[in-house]
């Protein structure tokens, strides 16, 4: 290796001070430099537009068999979006990593160093994985919706009419398929990719706040599908009470075009009110992890 | 950058505990530019700590640390005021060298063209676009030293740059850190090893147990701590001894007979022994080694002695053992074993 002793001059700034563009930049180039984001990010698309496709071909296989309640509860837009139920931990896993990486290679250390407020790191990348998970959310959603609905039509589908309720779909014969015009289904596929947006910053905050990848993971997991399972063995009168409080049951509730009535978890939060509650509690956990990154040691 | 013989980093009181272990107990000094500031301690000492307290990493209990005056979370533009070598493997392994640097360079708007710049001058442009994680730790620990010199910081903070690397990469290292204090900047550079902050440093902060030992020049470290000490063989060693304490120096007789004797310099114990009619059959100055005084001096003040080591290191130096290092100061030698754990 050759070397050398004399080190090149770097003209001065006088000018600012670092802040939060600069911060930004770092951290989309740490994040688009690493494989696992191309490969997380790839898992997203491909498991939701795949899922899309079979969930609904499947389903569409069997309308004929179908009695009336479950052909009123027949969503041609949550089949679309059945593959949220497996991106939801690669979202999750990813946000971690994006803390709990640094925290397992001691670089943390090296990040907080050399930039003078921690919480511009904080929200550097929060903003950073906040903003690819929604755009590759959004894209996966409506990726997903309208191959869904291209499968449902190549079974027969027929469009309902404007305005037509769940009625209608119950004496429908044929297999209903809906456009982004018909009720809920724009808002349903839109909040089916902030749900997942939502989620990578709650396990982004929750990675500053345990500071440990396999911590972070399994409290991610634990509180998607661990807590369910802990309440669903409660009493249900105190259960009943609880489970729409659940983020799976907010995600659920953001992305139901259909009924609201469950019959595992009471009726549901209205969408935006679902939505308006998963992002509190994200902002918690945030509001946390910055207290905490600012007051620990690193 | 300060003018010279202005303090620039400065820690005043510093503490901190971790649970009831003093990690740091009220230290306090000051760190110049344009010379090469040892920082000498065992390990376990608090000398990371300390530097991680300087770089707001960790929260001091009391006391306070700063850089040019200011604390850490007071500068604007960090990387471009001070460049610290913490943690050589603290990288992503998945990421490239040269994305690392990149990364880093971006929060202190450094341009892109530095990141080679420092990545040439370090030697590992070849292997820039390699993932971190495939590196040895002294290619991790030139790539740290790279990241060090991204902003062109007149502070410069290393904790043991030298760990791992090879015998023409410690040169390396020790050129560097002279000529970046010949340049004006501040260099404050962390070592267990005494023998290679005599070649390297010429101011030092000793600290043993969280505190201060020393605050001083190596000059002075050495001259003020260093017993002059002479072996002496004789045919008549027993006599001799008594003439010698007769004369005011103390004397210790080693197991193949010879004496060890403070007190009294080679001329002044040829005297001794013309006057007493005394044959002497060897007369030579010992020197104690740097290593020697620092642990003479570390020796309270180390929590973790290895199984071999002496209750009481000797102060006065054993010229038969064949471990000792000699005085290294200006001499080109290569580094003493490292001594872990001051064994």
């Amino acid at each position: 290796m050759t070397t050398t002793l004399s080190v090149p001059v770097l003209p001065a700034l006088d000018q600012g001070r670092a802040g939060l563009a600069n911060q930004v930049r770092s951290e989309w180039t740490k994040l688009r430099s690493v494989r696992s984001t191309w490969i997380c990010l790839v898992i997203v698309f491909v498991a939701g537009v795949g899922l899309s496709a079979l969930v609904s071909n499947i389903e569409a296989g069997q309308w004929s068999h179908l009695g009336l309640a479950d052909r009123a509860s027949f969503d041609p837009v949550r089949f679309s979006q059945t593959g949220s139920f497996l991106s939801q931990f690669v979202v999750g896993v990813l946000g971690a990593l994006v803390v709990t990486s640094e925290y397992a290679t001691g670089s943390i250390r090296t990040t907080l160093a050399i930039t003078s407020k921690r919480t511009t790191v904080l929200a550097a990348k929060l903003l950073v994985i906040g903003a690819v998970i929604l755009v590759v959310a959004e894209v996966t959603a409506f990726a997903s919706f309208f191959v869904g609905q291209a499968v449902l039509l190549a079974h027969g589908a027929k469009a309902l009419p404007p305005g037509s309720s769940i009625l209608t779909q119950i004496r429908s014969a044929t297999i209903p398929y809906v456009s982004l015009a018909d009720g809920g289904a724009l808002r349903a596929v839109f909040l089916s990719g902030v749900y997942l947006f939502l989620l990578a910053l709650l396990a982004c905050a929750i990675g500053f706040v345990l500071r440990h990848t396999a911590g972070a993971i399994a409290a991610f997991v634990g509180v998607l599908l661990v807590l369910p399972l802990i309440v669903s063995v409660l009493p249900s009168s105190v259960s009943q009470s609880f489970e729409k409080y659940l983020p799976s049951n907010l995600g659920l509730a953001m992305t139901l075009v259909t009924t609201r009535k469950t019959d595992f978890a009471g009726v549901l939060f209205t969408p935006w009110t679902a939505m308006a509650l998963l992002a509190l509690y994200a902002v918690v956990a945030m509001v946390l992890a910055s207290w905490l990154l600012v007051r620990r040691d690193a | 950058m300060a003018s010279p013989g202005q303090s620039v980093i400065s820690a005043v009181g510093l503490s901190k505990s971790y649970g009831s272990t003093r990690a740091v107990d009220d230290l306090t000094f000051e760190v110049r530019p344009g010379v090469v500031t040892g920082f000498l301690g065992p390990n376990g000492s608090g000398k990371s700590t300390t530097m991680r307290m300087v770089m707001g990493l960790d929260h001091p209990d009391a006391g306070t640390a700063t850089i040019g005056g200011r604390r850490f979370g007071d500068l604007r533009w960090p990387l471009r005021e001070v460049g610290a070598l913490l943690e050589a493997k603290a990288i992503h392994p998945g990421r490239s060298a040269y994305n690392h640097l990149l990364a880093m360079a971006q929060t202190n708007s450094i341009p892109k063209a530095r990141v080679d710049e420092v990545l040439t001058m370090v030697g590992l442009d070849g292997v820039a676009r390699r993932k971190a994680g495939k590196f040895s730790l002294g290619m991790s620990q030139r790539l740290g030293i790279a990241s060090t010199l991204l902003g062109d910081p007149g502070v410069l903070l290393f904790d043991e740059p030298i760990n791992g690397l090879d015998p023409e990469g410690i040169l390396w290292v020790r050129n560097l850190l002279k000529s970046l204090a010949g340049e004006g900047r501040t260099v404050f550079v962390s070592s267990h090893l005494m023998s290679e902050m005599a070649l390297t440093a010429t101011d030092l902060v000793v600290i043993g147990r969280g505190r201060l030992i020393a605050d001083t020049t190596v000059e002075d470290f050495i001259s003020s701590n260093t017993v002059a000490t002479v072996l002496v063989r004789s045919p008549e060693t027993d006599r001799l001894a008594s003439c010698l304490g007769a004369a005011g120096a103390s004397v210790r007789t080693r197991e193949d007979g010879a004496l060890l004797v403070t007190g009294l310099d080679a001329p002044g114990i040829g005297d001794v022994a013309l006057a007493q009619g005394v044959a002497l059959h060897e007369l030579s100055p010992v020197q104690a080694s740097l290593e020697e005084v620092f642990m003479e001096l570390t020796s309270d003040a180390v929590d973790y002695h290895g199984q071999t080591a002496p209750e009481n290191h000797p102060v006065h130096p054993d010229p038969q053992d064949p471990q000792d290092p000699q005085d290294l100061r200006g001499r080109g030698a290569p580094a003493p074993p490292p001594v872990e754990e001051v064994a």
